[in-house]
C-alpha cells in the first residue's frame, strides 16, 4: 500500500500544557483511520496540526513528498489536497450553498465558474442536497450544513479527508445522515482520518482504530483488535464507559 | 410586501377594534378642540371665528363631552358592573368609536387652521418686518428668514462634511483596520514581517493619537500646518493660499482623518467578531490569508458594522460643528455669523439646535429603514458624541 501521510515525533504545547507528546502515525492511501479517546487527549489538536491550522512545535508531517513543518513549504498548495470537515460546520455565512462549494475551486484552482458549479452540483447530489443549491447556508439544519461542508471539501478533489468530530454538534436523530455520507465516501476509497466519539461507526467503517490518551497514541490496530481485545487497562476503561452508555 | 400588508392589517384592526379609553381620550381631545376654537384665528385662517362652521365644530365637541360625562357617571355608579350597562352594548360602543373618529377629524382640521396656518402666517409676518422683534419666537423666525441664504448654506456644508467625511473615512478606515490586524507569521520572510509590524504599530499609534485628542485641536493643527506648508514652500500671497487651502478643505480633511480612527476600530471589531472558524474553513480549502479575508471575513465584517458606521455619520453631523473654529462655513459658523449680525444669541442658537435635531433625526430614521431592509440589528435613537 502506498503511504500518503506520515507523522513523525510530533509535539505541541499550549503554554505549559503539552498536548501532543511525540506522535507517530502513518496513513496509507484508501485507508480509513478513526482516532478515539477521551476529551482533552489531543485528538483534535493532532488533526488540526496535520493541515497546519495549529502549528506544531517540533516533528515532521510528510505529505505529498514534502514536510509540512518545513517553513519553506507552500502550505496553501498542500492544503488544497487535504480536505477538512469541522465540528461546527463553518459554512461561509455570506454565501449560499452553491457558492460555498464553488468559491475555493474558483479562487484557488482557477477553475471556470460553470465547470466548478457542475462539480459542486455533482457532489451536492451525492450528499443528497441537490434541492438546496440556492438555499441560504445559515437556514439549513445541522445535518444539512455538515453535508454541505463535506461536499465543499470534496469539490477541491482532495487526496485525504480529515473529519474533526463531524457529528458531535448534531442531535442523535440526524447523526445518521452524516455518517451515511461518510460511509459512502469510505466505500468509494477515500482516505479518511476521523476523530470521533461514534464507536459504532469506528468499528464498522474504519480499517484502523487509534486510541489516544494524554497526548500519546496508546494503542492502535484493527477495530477487532482495539474493541475486541484492548491491550491496556486505560483503553478498556475508556471503551467500557462507552459501552455502558450505549446500553439501553 | 409582507411587512406592508401586516402594517395595513394593523391599521385596519386599530380602526375596527373596541377601545377601552375612547371616552377618556376623546373627552380630552374635545377639550383641546374647544380651546383651539376659542383661540384667535390668524390672517389666512380658513375657518375664521364666530361663524356657522365654528358653531358646528363646538357642537360636535360638546355632544361628545356630554356623552363622556354620562359615561363617567355610569362608571362611577356601576363601578363593578360597568361591563353590563347599556354603554357596553355593541351599538353604543360602535357609535362612540365612530364618533371619536369624527372628533379626530375635527381636531386635525383645527390643528391645521389654528396651528399650522398660524405658524406660516407668523413666519411670513416676521419675514416682512423691518426690525428684529423683541419676542423670542418672533425674533427666531425673523432672523432665520432674513438670513435664510446663510443658514441654508450652513446646512448644506454640514451635510456635505458629514457625508463626504464619513465616506472618505470609511475607505481609509478599511485600510487602517487592515493595518491594525496584521500579525507577523512564522512563515513570512523578514521584510514582510517588518512591514506587518510597522503597519500595525502605525495604525495603533494613529488611532491612539486621534482618539485621544479633541477634534477642535486637530482642526486647528491641520489648518495652520497646511497654511505653513504653503507659506514656506510657495511664494503665494495669503489671499491666494486662502483660496487654495480653504477652511472647508481643511475641515473636510480633519473630519475624515478623525472618523478614520473611529471607523478603523469599528471595522476591526467587525472583523474580530466574525467566527474564527470561517477563516479556518477558508484556509483549510487552500485559500491564502488574503483570499480568506477578502472573500469570507471582510464582507461579513462590513455587514455587521453598518449600524455603527451609520452612527458615525450621525455623530459627524453633530461634531462637524467644532470645525467652525477654523471658520469652516458649516451650520454652526453660519449661526454664529447671524447672531453677530443681530446681536441676539439665544434665539438663533435654539434655531440651530432645532436644525441639527431635524438632520440627525431624519438620518436615524433613514438608517433604521436601511438596516431593516438589509436584515440587520436595529439601532435605536441618536448616538452620543465620541
Amino acid at each position: 500500500m502506498e503511504q500518503i501521510l506520515k507523522i513523525e515525533d510530533l509535539e505541541k504545547s499550549f503554554g505549559d500544557l503539552q498536548v501532543l507528546k511525540g506522535i507517530d502515525l502513518e496513513v496509507d492511501r484508501g485507508e480509513v483511520v478513526c482516532i478515539i479517546g477521551a476529551s482533552g487527549s489531543g485528538k483534535s489538536t493532532l488533526l488540526r496540526c496535520i493541515n497546519l491550522l495549529e502549528e506544531a512545535d517540533s516533528g515532521h508531517i510528510w505529505f505529498g513528498g514534502k514536510d509540512l513543518m518545513d517553513l519553506s513549504t507552500d502550505i496553501n498548495a498542500l492544503r488544497q489536497r487535504i480536505g477538512m470537515v469541522f465540528q461546527s460546520f463553518n459554512l461561509f455565512n455570506n454565501k449560499n450553498v452553491l457558492d460555498n462549494c464553488t468559491m475555493a475551486p474558483i479562487a484557488v484552482r482557477h477553475i471556470p465558474k460553470a465547470q466548478a458549479e457542475q462539480t459542486a452540483i455533482r457532489h451536492l447530489r451525492t450528499v443528497g442536497l441537490e434541492d438546496f443549491i440556492h438555499a441560504d447556508s445559515r437556514r439549513l439544519s445541522g445535518g444539512q450544513k455538515q453535508r454541505v461542508a463535506i461536499a465543499r471539501a470534496l469539490c477541491m478533489e482532495p487526496e485525504i479527508m480529515l473529519f474533526d468530530e463531524p457529528t458531535s454538534a448534531l442531535d442523535p436523530e440526524i447523526v445518521g445522515e452524516v455518517l451515511d455520507v461518510m460511509k459512502r465516501l469510505a466505500r468509494e476509497g477515500m482516505t479518511m482520518v476521523v476523530v470521533t466519539h461514534e464507536m459504532a461507526f469506528a468499528r464498522e467503517v474504519s480499517d484502523r482504530v487509534v486510541f489516544m490518551d494524554q497526548g500519546v497514541i496508546l494503542e492502535q490496530g484493527t477495530p477487532a483488535q482495539v474493541f475486541g481485545s484492548p491491550q491496556y487497562a486505560r483503553t478498556r476503561e475508556f471503551l467500557s464507559r462507552y459501552l455502558e452508555d450505549k446500553k439501553p | 410586501m409582507n411587512q406592508a400588508t401586516r402594517k395595513s392589517g394593523r391599521l385596519r384592526a386599530f380602526v375596527r377594534n373596541d377601545h377601552r379609553y375612547v371616552f377618556l381620550g376623546g373627552g380630552l381631545l374635545a377639550l383641546v378642540c374647544l380651546a383651539l376654537i376659542s383661540a384667535a384665528p390668524s390672517e389666512h385662517s380658513f375657518l375664521g371665528t364666530d361663524n356657522f362652521i365654528c358653531g358646528l365644530l363646538t357642537g360636535i365637541c360638546c355632544v361628545f363631552l356630554a356623552a363622556a360625562a354620562l359615561a363617567l357617571i355610569v362608571k362611577l355608579t356601576h363601578w363593578k358592573t360597568y361591563g353590563g350597562t347599556f354603554l357596553k352594548k355593541p351599538g353604543p360602543v360602535r357609535a362612540a368609536r365612530i364618533y371619536s373618529y369624527v372628533l379626530a377629524a375635527v381636531f386635525a382640521l383645527l390643528a391645521a387652521d389654528r396651528l399650522a396656518v398660524k405658524l406660516a402666517d407668523t413666519v411670513r409676518m416676521c419675514a416682512a418686518m423691518d426690525s428684529n422683534p423683541p419676542e423670542f419666537f418672533l425674533s427666531m423666525f425673523y432672523m432665520t428668514s432674513k438670513s435664510m441664504g446663510t443658514i441654508a448654506y450652513g446646512v448644506k456644508t454640514t451635510v456635505f462634511l458629514a457625508l463626504a467625511g464619513t465616506a472618505i473615512a470609511f475607505v481609509l478606515g478599511i485600510l487602517m483596520a487592515f493595518f491594525r490586524i496584521q500579525t507577523p507569521d512564522k512563515r513570512d520572510n523578514d521584510f514582510v514581517k517588518f512591514l506587518k509590524s510597522a503597519a500595525r504599530t502605525f495604525a495603533s499609534f494613529y488611532i491612539t493619537v486621534i482618539r485621544g485628542t479633541p477634534m477642535m485641536v486637530q482642526a486647528l493643527i491641520i489648518f495652520f500646518a497646511g497654511f505653513n506648508v504653503f507659506t514656506h514652500f510657495t511664494d503665494l500671497s495669503v489671499a491666494e493660499i486662502n483660496r487654495i487651502w480653504s477652511t472647508s478643505t481643511a475641515g473636510l480633511i480633519t473630519i475624515s482623518l478623525n472618523s478614520t480612527a473611529y471607523l478603523a476600530e469599528v471595522l476591526r471589531g467587525g472583523m474580530e467578531s466574525v467566527d474564527v472558524g470561517q477563516t479556518e474553513a477558508a484556509r483549510s480549502l487552500g485559500m491564502t490569508g488574503w483570499q480568506a479575508m477578502l472573500k469570507v471575513v471582510f464582507p461579513q465584517a462590513v455587514k455587521n458594522s453598518i449600524p455603527a458606521i451609520g452612527n458615525e455619520f450621525i455623530i459627524n453631523i453633530k461634531d462637524s460643528s467644532v470645525l467652525s473654529v477654523i471658520g469652516c462655513m458649516d451650520l454652526m459658523f453660519a449661526t454664529k455669523s447671524v447672531s453677530g449680525i443681530y446681536y441676539r444669541q439665544l434665539e438663533i442658537y435654539c434655531m440651530a439646535a432645532i436644525l441639527y435635531l431635524i438632520l440627525t433625526y431624519l438620518s436615524s430614521l433613514l438608517l433604521r429603514y436601511l438596516s431593516r431592509k438589509l436584515d440587520m440589528p436595529n439601532t435605536r435613537g441618536i448616538p452620543s458624541s465620541n
